[in-house]
């Protein structure tokens, strides 16, 4: 398969030091962690970081690795194993730009993204938050054109890159999710450039038989990369669960310099498995 | 005679006696207390409550043990699941969901919640995860609030970001008392007290003067039946943890 590459040369290949970067998982599941840590090992520098609606360690390792300018933020955090230790030390500190943002702006301006639309003029009830006058680059009042009420409106994301975990993929580079694609396939979608981290690679027929809508086609896929195992510590659908124990070790580990220090070098030091087992 | 109950027995008790039959019910992150309300009154009051549960957009899963995890790989056991951006598209509808379980790291007098910040959003003492969904809580009929910590660092005058409106916050339930809006003035008002607590306990606890009404009855405790049915849903006790 020409599309499946080794994770140091897909990130050197499709990750660009200063660009605009997505990347999926929501929560503690189906974050493409062999991907965020080759970004580490690389130290590629992130100009804006656009990720899921809710999103947790991907996002607070790349934090703090240094590597991140400016974090679209509608949720960083680990839910009931506590607040995220980098984002929360960059965002005291001021060494991160955050752009508040809100689920349903996030999620509407990729679908803005994804279909070319300038802007999306959002439902009511933003207007009664502090988000959209916190962050002007994102949202700003618009007329409707047809009544003349004035709203909301959220301008459209572009990643120039989307970083996502799927399930499998075959030789050609389609993809198939397990039976959660939360708001993953909205950053393939929206990117112009989309890097898979993979379970297995399967026969085409195995992608066929997954339902419509859960699928990606290769001509949106720049390339696959084989990761048994690279969703961990968060979970993989339909194949591993989180380890909780290793979310909360890195929680408490990330809340000091040294202790986070000692995670980074432990990445460092380390290559991903990225051989996979190709399955009939 | 009553077994024993636990604080967070009665917390669970009080939301979902507040859930009523045929609602369709919507929650974020942490969900494992509105899951459990949710579960416990589709079994004793409100057969045919439907709920969603979180970035995971399953409707009413059914889980051997309770789960504190929103996007949880178990949570596909539902009979079915929304992706997530189309429960999006339907909470900006504004007619679909009736219910919105929320929380936040400060509650305001007006019932107003925050998750962004603690101080100034530019240089914060305390930053937080993020507002999340919480813009919608007025693309539903009620909110129905919780937290698990009452004390005036939570319960606070002005939020410093609004993150979610407490224009239509029904209900706040907190490990001290339920909390509902005083129709007069729109701040939020004592509704009840938990078992053990006093009336001076509950606003010393709140860094803003409450509505309190001359007389504050006791938040009913959970029925032996109430009880048994929360111990069927939760049988490892994750709510307790």
């Amino acid at each position: 398969m020409a599309k499946r590459l080794p994770v140091e040369e897909a990130i050197a290949q499709l990750v660009p030091a200063g660009a605009v970067v997505a990347v999926g998982g929501m929560h503690a599941t189906a974050a493409p962690m062999a991907l965020v840590r080759e970004l580490v090992r690389q130290e590629v520098r992130i100009s804006r970081l656009v990720p899921s609606p809710s999103s947790s360690l991907q996002v607070d390792l790349l934090i703090g690795a240094g590597l991140v300018e400016e974090l679209v933020c509608s949720y960083v955090g680990f839910e009931d194993l506590g607040l995220a230790p980098c984002f929360r030390r960059a965002a005291e500190s001021g060494t991160v730009d955050v752009l508040e943002c809100d689920e349903g702006g996030l999620t509407h301006a990729l679908y803005a993204g994804a279909a070319g639309l300038p802007f999306v003029a959002l439902p009511p009830g933003i207007g009664q938050t502090d988000i959209p006058r916190a962050s002007p680059l994102l949202y700003r009042e618009v007329a409707d054109p047809f009544t003349g009420h004035v709203g909301w409106a959220v301008r459209a994301l572009r990643p120039d890159v989307a970083l996502i975990a799927c399930s499998e993929a075959d030789e050609e580079g389609n993809v198939a999710f397990g039976r959660m694609p939360f708001t993953d396939r909205l950053l393939a979608l929206a990117a112009r450039r989309l890097v898979v981290q993979v379970e297995q690679v399967v026969a085409t027929d195995r992608i066929a038989a997954h339902e419509p809508g859960t699928t990606l086609p290769a001509f949106l896929v720049s390339a696959v990369v084989v990761a048994p195992g690279g969703c961990r510590p968060t979970a993989s659908p339909g194949w591993y669960e989180r380890d909780e124990d290793e979310l909360r070790a890195y929680v408490q580990a990330a809340a000091t310099d040294e202790g986070l220090a000692e995670l980074l070098a432990q990445i460092r030091g380390r290559r991903e498995v990225t051989t996979g087992v190709v399955a009939g | 005679m009553t077994a024993a109950y636990s604080t967070t027995d009665v917390m669970a008790v009080a939301l979902a006696r507040e859930l009523r039959d045929g609602e369709v019910v919507v929650m974020g992150a942490v969900p494992a207390l509105p899951l459990l309300a949710c579960r416990l009154a589709r079994s004793l009051h409100a057969p045919s409550l439907q709920y969603v549960v979180g970035g995971s957009g399953t409707v009413n899963p059914q889980l051997p043990v309770l789960t504190t995890q929103s996007c949880d790989p178990r949570l596909t056991g539902g009979p079915c699941a929304l992706p997530l951006p189309e429960v999006v598209m339907l909470e900006g509808r504004g007619d679909v969901f009736d219910v919105f379980c929320a929380g936040g790291l400060q509650i305001d007098a007006r019932g107003n919640c925050n998750l962004v910040c603690v101080g100034d959003r530019d240089r914060p003492e305390l930053r937080g995860p993020g507002s999340v969904g919480l813009p919608f809580l007025t693309a539903v009929q009620r909110v129905v609030a919780h937290s698990l910590s009452h004390t005036p660092r939570t319960f606070v005058e002005r939020v410093h970001f609004v993150s979610g409106s407490g224009e239509r916050t029904a209900l706040v339930v907190t490990p001290l008392a339920c909390l509902d809006k005083d129709p007069e003035t729109s701040r939020l008002r004592l509704a009840s007290v938990h078992p053990g607590v006093s009336v001076a306990d509950v606003q010393a606890q709140t860094g803003f003067e409450l509505v309190v009404p001359p007389a504050v009855p006791e938040t009913p405790p959970p029925t032996d039946a109430e009880l048994a049915e929360l111990r069927r849903l939760d049988p490892t006790g994750v709510l307790a943890a």
